[in-house]
């Protein structure tokens, strides 16, 4: 009876919607092939033994202690960073867009931010040792002599610095969205700067934090390369245990069951995530605005503090890459410190095809992604329709998931016909994609909570279809959401390398890989000298990206005060 | 009007991913249109093999694409690619890990032209690998750390565990690194299993970090940060070659010594030029080419006059352990390295 019922409602859905319905199939189509597909022949590597399902792979893991300290280490880790992470990223977020600090000292903040994402996250990890590891440099010049940086510490403080410019980005773009008549509103009626802080700022951002803590969350649950470097024998974590078991051991069967642990916690989080923040309404762009004016500011001590924090930080991360550049530069690092081009000379003789495939897989990516993030996310935020929740989280499985996993199911999944993609350029695409373009969806739909559905129903109830409402009511409302999606996925396109570490093939190779190859060769100058140029690289797009995130969103402001005239008029 | 609708819509979402398929497919057509290639995967670190495949190159004509991976990797690559194998051929790595891979079925069984030059030791008993480089174990320390501690060049297993070292000793994690496995052969040949595990025990209080790779802690003692190491003598040397201020030395009791090795995927696709490899790889032609590049495997091929003499080996006691019996055993090993080494 049920299926009769959900006959019905599709039918009804493909004559009430026929544009929704179809963009449903085909998304659903993609998801099969390049989501649940590999994960399902990635399960029954794990469960099906001799032909049926079997729970010994996971028993065997769920036996050894060492495996149920790394399940609790990952958690108390992605905590801690997930916490951390947004306190610091909404500390930035707040310094840049509510203080009256001079814009010079503002556009630092957000081009120092960028730095430690823009990295391959080996480069950071090796960059930080030097300076806090045993006999680190920075531990040598402050005296200190028993600190030991591998372990939770290390990890902890790498992948708060790796991680809190996501939460810097997707706080920065709902806190821009804003409407500052409410700060203007409070203002002029007595409020207090505190006051306005605790009861307008905090609340309305709280879906940007919510969507902050879950990407940490979850980017800190799956990262295997911090963890691998800084995390020592005396703090296992699972995405590592993972990987060490599936490289190592040559046990995938192992490293599946591992990963499978994973699952539970990323499902968690997503729940609590829905139940927070899904209920209450957090609409503020209405398209009843008053006429524009500036936010309000920061009471005083709190502007001094969030300062101090963000100059440190700065310092910090400026220290940090101060150290790969001077190793780039260097003939031998800590032995012969003449000043030589030779590494880059090297990197442009040598890494040249790198360079070329890895810039042309982020650009296919960023744009296949971000088209994709944009329709999900409007999709799961405004539509509704039979398995809508198993959709939005389905479509955040290959994200959820550790990459090294992700990884290991696309070459089980696509080694074979009908869909052969191994050693392609698609299946290194396809891996970043479904992997990436999770903050281009969760953008969207924090930046959708707060526009006023009212807005969609008016172009609709004239006669617009959902297609074009989409695209001349929504798309632009939620431009400066989408860019940030696609910063998002450009970046971890040309520095991710947990999951594509096991697709790179003989004819692909990517940029991260030279890296790390470099790094494991103990070419720490060759090392760095790839990492500049990636950096720049990354760098030099990601600013042009940034540049048009802050027109768009002018460009969409003045829009508002127009139609406010002409309503005024 | 409708179904118009639809179909624009499944189209444009289609549409988007056409550019990847379309990428593809041509891809797959310039494989075909190259003839004289062969694809490898390469255990051995790429500045190395970049070297060798370019001297390859230039006495054959065929041309070699590599990717470099490390053993667990390769293997893992190996076994899940084996409907549709990406590479023709396995180059470096210790034999063990070939070992690993024959039950598996990913390898071919050919013998080079010249592999009855190369002592019957050095190769797989049924023709699936042929070794083309040898390796022993050996210390490597940081002088001046030595001289801080008034400690002296370890030259024994022993010295690794005097609480002088107090946990600053860096070496490479069992579950990832063929040089770490090679480390328990060598302390099972000296000790016997069970006495081998008790010493690690020991060991363990000294150190500082396991690395994931074979060569990863070399860095770190090189600087300073690391006092001293257990490492394979290519890495070591070629650190050390780098111009830093380190020793290498050999335990009295002796260590065992990896095989590099090199074999055919099963399922190659060009089978004929991988043949090639194989063939010049156990001619005299790789030794000459290691030596004359500074890179310090020593030659299979007993015949190549090696001028390194660090890698004279008539001083170093060296310890044998049959390919076979560390590829068998292996898994045991690590496991039981998991369970009561670091989880002591």
């Amino acid at each position: 009876m049920s299926t009769t019922r959900v006959e019905h409602t599709r039918r009804s859905m493909a004559k009430r919607d026929p544009v929704l319905f179809g963009t449903l199939v085909a998304i659903w189509i993609i998801f099969a092939i390049f989501i649940f597909l590999p994960i399902i022949k990635l399960l029954s590597t794990t469960f099906v033994v001799d032909g049926s399902i079997s729970f010994t792979n996971l028993i065997k893991i769920m036996g050894k202690s060492y495996n149920i300290r790394a399940l609790y280490n990952s958690l108390i880790l992605a905590t801690a960073v997930a916490v951390t992470g947004t306190v610091l990223g909404y500390i930035f977020a707040l310094a840049v867009t509510r203080t009256s600090l001079p814009p010079f000292f503002k556009g630092l903040l957000a081009a120092v931010t960028i730095l430690p994402l823009i990295s391959p996250p080996f480069t950071s990890s090796i960059s930080l040792t030097l300076a806090l590891g045993p006999n680190g440099m920075l531990l040598r010049a402050l005296g200190i002599t028993d600190f030991s940086i591998y372990g939770f510490i290390g990890t902890w403080i790498s992948e708060t610095l790796t991680y809190f410019p996501v939460a810097f980005m997707v706080i920065t773009a709902v806190l821009n969205t804003m409407s500052a008549n409410l700060d203007d509103a409070a203002l002029s009626l007595g409020s207090s700067r505190w006051r306005m802080f605790r009861t307008i700022t905090i609340p309305l951002s709280l879906p940007g934090i919510g969507n902050s803590i879950l990407l940490l969350f979850g980017a800190s649950l799956a990262d295997f390369a911090t963890p691998l470097i800084l995390g020592g024998h005396t703090f296992p974590v699972l995405p590592t245990e993972a990987y060490l078991m599936i490289t190592g051991m040559f046990d995938l069967k192992g490293g599946a069951s591992l990963s499978f642990l994973l699952l539970i916690p990323a499902l968690l989080v997503f729940i609590l995530q829905r139940v927070l923040i899904g209920k209450k309404s957090y609409v503020s762009v209405t398209g009843k605005n008053g006429a524009k004016s500036a936010f309000g500011k920061l009471p005083h001590l709190l502007t001094a503090i969030i300062s101090a924090v963000c100059a440190i930080t700065v310092v910090f991360i400026l220290y940090l890459y101060a150290i790969i550049l001077w190793g780039s530069l260097v003939k031998v690092w800590g032995v012969n410190n003449t000043v030589t081009l030779q590494h880059f000379k090297y990197v442009f003789a040598h890494g040249k095809k790198a360079i070329t495939d890895t810039l042309l897989i982020a650009v296919l990516s960023t744009v296949i992604g971000s088209i994709l993030g944009v329709v999900i996310g409007y999709i799961a935020q405004r539509k509704n329709f039979f398995g809508k929740r198993f959709f939005e989280f389905g479509s955040m499985l290959n994200y959820a998931l550790p990459g090294t996993v992700v990884g290991i199911a696309y070459i089980i999944a696509f080694n074979q016909k009908p869909i052969l993609l191994t050693g392609t350029l698609a299946i290194l695409v396809a891996a970043y994609v479904f992997r990436y373009y999770a903050t281009g969806i969760r953008s969207v739909i924090a930046s959708l909570a707060q526009i006023d559905p009212a807005l969609e129903e008016a172009s609709l109830s004239l006669g617009a279809n959902s297609l074009r409402t989409f695209t001349h009511v929504t798309i632009p409302l939620i431009i400066p959401a989408v860019l940030a999606g696609m910063r998002y996925l450009f970046i971890h396109s040309m520095t991710a390398i947990s999951a594509t570490i096991f697709l790179v093939s003989v004819r692909w190779t990517l940029l991260t890989t030279r890296i790390l190859e470099s790094m494991t060769e103990l070419q720490f100058s060759q090392a760095s000298a790839f990492s500049i140029v990636l950096i720049i690289i990354v760098f030099v797009v990601d600013a042009i990206m940034l540049a048009l995130m802050k027109w768009s969103t002018r460009k969409f402001t003045q829009q508002e005060s127009i139609s406010y005239e002409k309503i005024g008029a | 009007m409708k179904m118009k609708h639809i179909l624009l819509s499944v189209l444009m979402v289609l549409l988007c991913l056409t550019p990847i398929f379309a990428a593809g497919a041509q891809e797959v057509q310039t494989t075909e249109k190259v003839g004289k290639t062969v694809n490898v995967y390469s255990i051995m670190p790429e500045k190395y093999a970049t070297k060798i495949f370019s001297e390859f190159t230039k006495d054959t004509g065929i041309s070699v694409n590599f990717v470099r991976l490390s053993s667990g990797e390769a293997l893992a690559r190996l076994i899940a690619e084996k409907g549709n194998p990406q590479v023709d051929a396995l180059w470096g790595g210790p034999a063990d890990t070939y070992e690993a891979g024959i039950p598996e079925g990913v390898f071919e069984q050919y013998s080079p032209k010249e592999a009855d030059k190369i002592p019957a030791k050095f190769r797989s008993t049924e023709n699936y690998w042929t070794g083309i480089g040898i390796i022993p174990l050996c210390f490597l320390s940081n002088n001046e750390y030595l001289k801080s501690k008034g400690l002296k060049v370890p030259t024994s297993w022993l010295d690794l565990t005097d609480p002088r070292y107090g946990q600053s000793l860096q070496m490479a994690d069992v579950r990832t690194s063929g040089t770490a496995t090679e480390r328990i052969y060598s302390l099972i040949q000296v000790y016997g299993e069970d006495e081998a595990y008790e010493y690690q025990k020991k060991l363990h209080k000294n150190i500082q970090l396991y690395t994931k790779g074979g060569a990863g802690g070399a860095m770190p003692i090189a600087t300073g940060q690391a006092s001293a190491g257990v490492f394979y003598i290519v890495d070591a040397l070629d650190i050390q070659q780098q111009g830093y201020d380190l020793s290498v030395s050999y335990p009295k009791e002796g260590v065992t010594y990896g095989i590099e090795g090199s074999g055919i995927v099963k399922g190659a696709k060009n089978l004929g030029a991988a043949k090639v490899l194989m063939d010049w790889a156990s001619s005299k032609r790789l030794g000459e080419v290691m030596v004359a590049n500074l890179i310090n495997y020593i030659p299979t091929r007993t015949d190549v006059v090696v001028t390194n003499p660090a890698l004279d080996m008539s001083q170093v006691k060296l310890l044998e352990a049959q390919a076979e019996w560390k590829g068998d055993n292996r898994a045991r090993l690590v496991e039981r390295w998991i369970d009561e080494v670091i989880q002591q």
